[in-house]
């Protein structure tokens, strides 16, 4: 195996390394939110606040933020999946 | 016989060869162009941070705020910025979702204006506290019952959305730079996510750019209603409307589609985009931007004409303070900025050309940050209380973050072609090969269905 055959695998698992690591930092940004509006909507309980308003706006906020990094992870999940291995035939679509 | 309308498409048009060469130019050959404008804007920003560094040291008392008029420029650049960002995610999807075929070349350059003024906008708030680091107040001690947390939720889930949704979408692009060799090769492979074109790996792309198309719309209505709620939860004068909802959601996307034109027409002269920005591309956005004006300016008369009629003494103060008053020119520069100019250079066929477009659209980005003025100043100088007028001017520090907000802006498009297409080629090649049978399908859907054989027979005998 040549020296250029080993760096570029090297590179290439870095590289996947890091996209990994990009998708879960997203996922990291949606718990981080998803546990402040918890802890906001637990504070306005211990401070004996109105409530509704709080689980009205969590309801709606933590659904989107889930699903942003459901999508996102769906499509570095596919894309993995559906890629062609290095050296096999595989079809693609002509306007890619 | 059912005879079909074949579509003379001329052999050239569909050579999609030199297209792909066109569009990557910017990123490929970049000149001394860049450089230039990235050392200017840079400077320019530097020295706005700098004079901001006053209010860091000694605290609001350098800006015009006082009380009462306690928000001034930076509230007024926020609304005005946000409102801005409907430019792109909003009318991108609601394009994708009508399947408008002349969507494609426009699609990302909306969709990057989202980004960079979300960013640039979603600061302002930050800067009007004085003190940037009570924002950590918000984390440890904020009230979600208060519409200014709301804005912090639904600023953020409309970034978060508009960003995934610009990227995802880019993702055939980069592969494209990746494959050509673009440098750094290992930032175009990072981001690539090992896109190689498969059919599979289209009908992935093609599904999530469609869910979040979907789940983009209603997170940009809700961010702009948000936004109005912080004005129409109070009992302000001139604020307390029901219509404030609507009424903010109409102007954002106004000023949205005049903006997205006024960067459209600058970046078709700059990047010799004239291939792809066709007439044919403004003439279809400027019927949009004066419907826009006309449902504006009727948002606007019935908000108007609803104070004057009510006769309550402290919303009349307000009202004449900006028909007669101090704000006066302000109010009538509003009107004739986005409904006068708009409406007479868009309606007519004769003015509605590139340059016309371009002047009215310029315009309606003056006249909407006026409503802005407008609507965030008159409130607070005249506030239900009974306290002598206010005043406000805006200080040099106030000024100075207003142009290096505008700096930012030219700057983060200018890094942004700097490493990506601003059209979006692989959609551009997509149209050329299946658009124009789709269309013609869709188009014999709308027709009626041809008469069976047994009636046309029964006819006939």
């Amino acid at each position: 195996m040549s020296q250029d055959t080993v760096s570029e695998r090297m590179e290439q698992r870095v590289i996947f390394g890091l996209q990994v690591l990009s998708v879960s930092m997203i996922w990291v940004f949606c718990l981080g939110i998803c546990a402040w509006v918890i802890h906001l909507l637990l504070l306005s309980h211990q401070l004996h606040d109105v409530p509704s308003a709080s689980v009205g706006i969590s309801i709606v906020a933590i659904p989107v933020f889930i699903t942003g990094a459901s999508v996102l992870t769906y499509v570095f999940i596919g894309l993995q999946r559906g890629g062609v291995a290095p050296n096999a035939g595989g079809e693609k679509r002509e306007d890619s | 016989m059912n005879e079909r309308v074949q579509l003379e498409v001329p052999a050239t048009s569909l050579d999609d060869s030199h297209d792909e060469d066109e569009l990557l130019r910017a990123v490929e050959e970049h000149g001394v162009g860049f450089k230039v404008t990235f050392t200017l804007l840079g400077m320019v920003i530097l020295f706005c941070w700098a004079i901001f560094g006053r209010q860091l040291l000694r605290g609001l008392g350098v800006t015009g705020l006082n009380q009462p008029v306690s928000w001034g420029f930076y509230i007024v650049n926020f609304v005005f910025f946000i409102g801005i960002s409907h430019a792109g995610t909003l009318i991108s999807a609601i394009l994708r979702l009508t399947q408008a075929e002349w969507r494609r070349p426009i699609t990302r350059m909306a969709e990057i204006i989202t980004v960079v003024v979300l960013a640039i906008g979603g600061l302002h708030p930050v800067l009007d506290l004085g003190r940037p680091d009570r924002m950590l107040n918000i984390f440890t001690s904020g009230r979600l019952q208060s519409p200014l947390l709301w804005d912090v939720c639904s600023i953020s889930a409309y970034f978060m959305a508009s960003t995934v949704y610009l990227f995802l979408p880019m993702i055939p692009d980069i592969a494209l730079l990746r494959d050509r060799g673009a440098r750094p090769h290992w930032f175009y492979a990072f981001l690539s996510w090992g896109w190689q074109g498969t059919p599979r790996q289209h009908a992935v792309l093609e599904r999530a750019i469609a869910i979040l198309m979907i789940l983009v719309i209603p997170i940009a209505i809700s961010v702009h209603t948000v936004i109005s709620y912080i004005f129409a939860m109070t009992l302000q004068p001139g604020w307390h409307s029901t219509i404030f909802g609507p009424y903010f959601v109409v102007g954002a996307i106004f000023s949205g589609i005049a903006a997205l034109m006024v960067v459209m027409i600058v970046l078709r002269r700059v990047f010799h985009l004239e291939r792809f920005l066709k007439p044919i591309h403004f003439d279809h956005l400027a019927k949009l931007l004066l419907v826009m004006s006309l449902l504006w300016f009727y948002f606007t008369f019935c908000e108007y004409i609803t104070a004057f009629f009510g006769n309550e003494p402290s919303e009349m103060r307000v009202f004449f303070y900006k028909f007669s008053g101090g704000f006066a020119p302000y109010f009538w520069g509003m009107v004739a900025c986005n409904f006068l100019i708009p409406v007479v250079l868009l309606a007519f066929r004769r003015f509605r050309t590139i340059p016309g477009i371009l002047f009215a659209s310029i315009a309606v980005v003056i006249g909407m940050w006026l409503e802005r003025l407008n609507i965030v100043i008159p409130s607070l100088a005249n506030p239900r209380l009974p306290y002598p007028t206010g005043f406000y001017v805006p200080s040099l520090v106030e000024w100075a973050i207003f142009i290096g907000a505008f700096a930012s802006f030219i700057l983060g498009y200018a890094i942004f072609s700097r490493f990506f297409p601003l059209i979006s080629v692989w959609e551009i090649k997509e149209g050329k090969k299946h658009s124009l049978a789709a269309t013609s399908e869709r188009v014999r859907g709308y027709l009626p269905d041809p008469l069976p054989q047994k009636v046309i027979g029964g006819e006939s005998s």
